[in-house]
């Protein structure tokens, strides 16, 4: 017997034997097959190297180490054989990574990389998603007088750091299923994962009005922390009636001499928000509008003059300088499109409720998964959830049914 | 390495955070002008982005070529750093 040469033990009868067997020649590894219906000895030999467990197939390799039963991965593992167009392009390979870095992606690689799960996130926006560009949040547990938006995010980002996250600045634009891999198309390469986690959060919605687009950035904005410094000693509309809507609206009320609130239909806000917001309409310093439909934002030039309204039926324009849009979310899931990855009709991910998509071993959490409460606080939830979800996952444990 | 590097930021802009993390890892050195504390400024930063927005990330190179990138857009910061 050749001492450097592979024993493979196995059966006709064995399929496993068949596609350990088939491996091997694929890759041209020698090796010596013995039949244990055929060869008695042969078996017997077998049976004195793993203590009786008699199983096929049984592999001994050249440096004496037995496997059985080896999956094609733990195969190819030991013999240090990967596809080759893994090998030429030596695709970087990590347990996790995370495609987001808002609060559900963030607390997620808390929880990872605390248990010393390789995570790697990628983040094309800003470090903190929406929570970073909200003024304040007050309703985030733990902080009693609320929190700035860029703190909260900013803190989020040391505690991951601390644990040995790494955030990526650049974007995810496909994910592809490769069995135990996932392969991430990246502005970065490409790049494998054993799970995936996306948590790419969701983005203010447009109004779809005329001069929307034209005037972007020049008078119609979607971020008050970035943009309302621009407006002070000015007047303004805010369009919208939601949490977001009225909290930014009186965010804004530090730079502007008027807002003109306009409101599909009536205010959805918080209570508290809508206190809040009160005090500046009994000061004058906001105008609500209900049942007001923005039409359209005029301009002279470069500049935005005045927005075109129907109020109750009524068609009129409201001079103003510009046009902060808050109107709801929409689901940053534009790479996801051409995935197997299933969503749902307005384009937020479906996951089970073990926060797996549709494809095996890729999780969503956050605004991006189907049924999100859009609150930072789920958000953070979500992710630790998921967290733990992805290292069962990792540890082999099953996972139920797809719906 | 450009010659200089001026970021118009405001205290709250999350973005204007992502272009000085960005630069700070790069190891290219900025000024930045914050219009919160210079609001004198903002003529400027209009006029050389022609948006009312910030950050404006205002790259001059050696030939005193400039490139104007408004937001944080790492598809056009990165290169123009890179030069």
């Amino acid at each position: 017997m050749n001492k450097n040469l592979i024993l493979v033990y196995g059966a006709e009868w064995c399929a496993d034997c068949h596609r350990a067997k088939a491996l091997l020649d694929q890759y041209d590894v020698k090796y010596e097959y013995i039949d244990i219906d055929a060869n008695a000895a042969g078996k017997e030999a077998m049976l004195a190297l793993v203590d009786g467990r008699n199983t096929i197939p049984t592999i001994v390799f050249a440096d004496g180490t037995v496997m059985q039963e080896p999956s094609n991965d733990e195969l190819l593992t030991k013999l240090s054989l990967r596809p080759s167009t893994d090998a030429e392009t030596a695709i970087p390979q990590h347990d996790i990574i995370i495609v987001g870095a808002g609060p559900s992606a963030l607390t997620a690689a808390i929880y990872t990389t605390r248990e010393d799960i390789d995570t790697l996130m990628f983040e094309r926006g800003v470090v903190g998603g929406l929570a970073a560009v909200t003024d304040k949040i007050d309703n985030y547990p733990g902080f009693p007088n609320g929190v700035e938006g860029l703190k909260l995010a900013d803190d989020l980002r040391l505690q991951a750091e601390r644990f040995g996250a790494v955030i990526e600045l650049g974007e995810v634009t496909a994910i592809h299923d490769e069995g135990k891999l996932k392969r991430l198309e990246t502005t970065s390469g490409d790049m494998l994962a054993k799970a995936v986690l996306i948590a790419t959060g969701s983005d203010y919605k447009k109004i779809g009005a005329p001069g929307e687009l034209e005037f972007y950035a020049r008078g119609v904005h979607y971020c008050a922390t970035c943009d309302g410094a621009f407006y002070r000693d000015k007047r303004i509309a805010v369009v919208g009636g939601g949490n977001s809507a009225i909290q930014e609206a009186v965010f804004l009320t530090r730079f502007t001499t008027h807002i003109d609130l306009l409101v599909r239909s009536t205010i959805k806000a918080s209570d508290v928000l809508q206190r809040d917001l009160q005090k500046y309409v009994d000061e004058g310093k906001i105008t609500i509008h209900l049942n007001t439909s923005t039409d359209e934002i005029k301009g002279e030039g470069t500049m935005v003059s005045s927005v075109t309204i129907t109020e109750n039926g009524n068609k009129k324009d409201l001079e103003v300088d510009g046009v902060f849009v808050f109107v709801g979310l929409e689901p940053n899931s534009q790479f996801l499109e051409t995935t197997m990855i299933k969503l749902d009709d307005i384009g937020f991910v479906l996951t089970d409720s073990h926060m797996m998509t549709s494809m095996p071993g890729v999780f969503a959490a956050g605004d991006i998964r189907s049924g999100a409460t859009m609150q930072i606080a789920s958000a953070a939830g979500e992710g630790a959830t998921a967290a733990l979800k992805i290292r069962e996952y990792l540890e082999g444990q099953p996972h139920p049914v797809q719906n | 390495m450009p010659k200089n590097v001026t970021i118009f930021t405001t205290n709250t802009c999350g973005y204007c955070q992502m272009v000085k993390k960005y630069l700070g890892a790069k190891g290219v050195a900025y000024e930045e002008v914050n219009l919160d504390e210079h609001p004198d400024r903002q003529a400027e930063a209009i006029s050389l982005s022609g948006a009312m927005t910030v950050p404006v990330t205002v790259v001059t190179q050696h030939d005193d070529s400039q490139d104007v990138i408004v937001g944080y857009n790492l598809a056009k910061l990165a290169p123009a750093v890179a030069k």
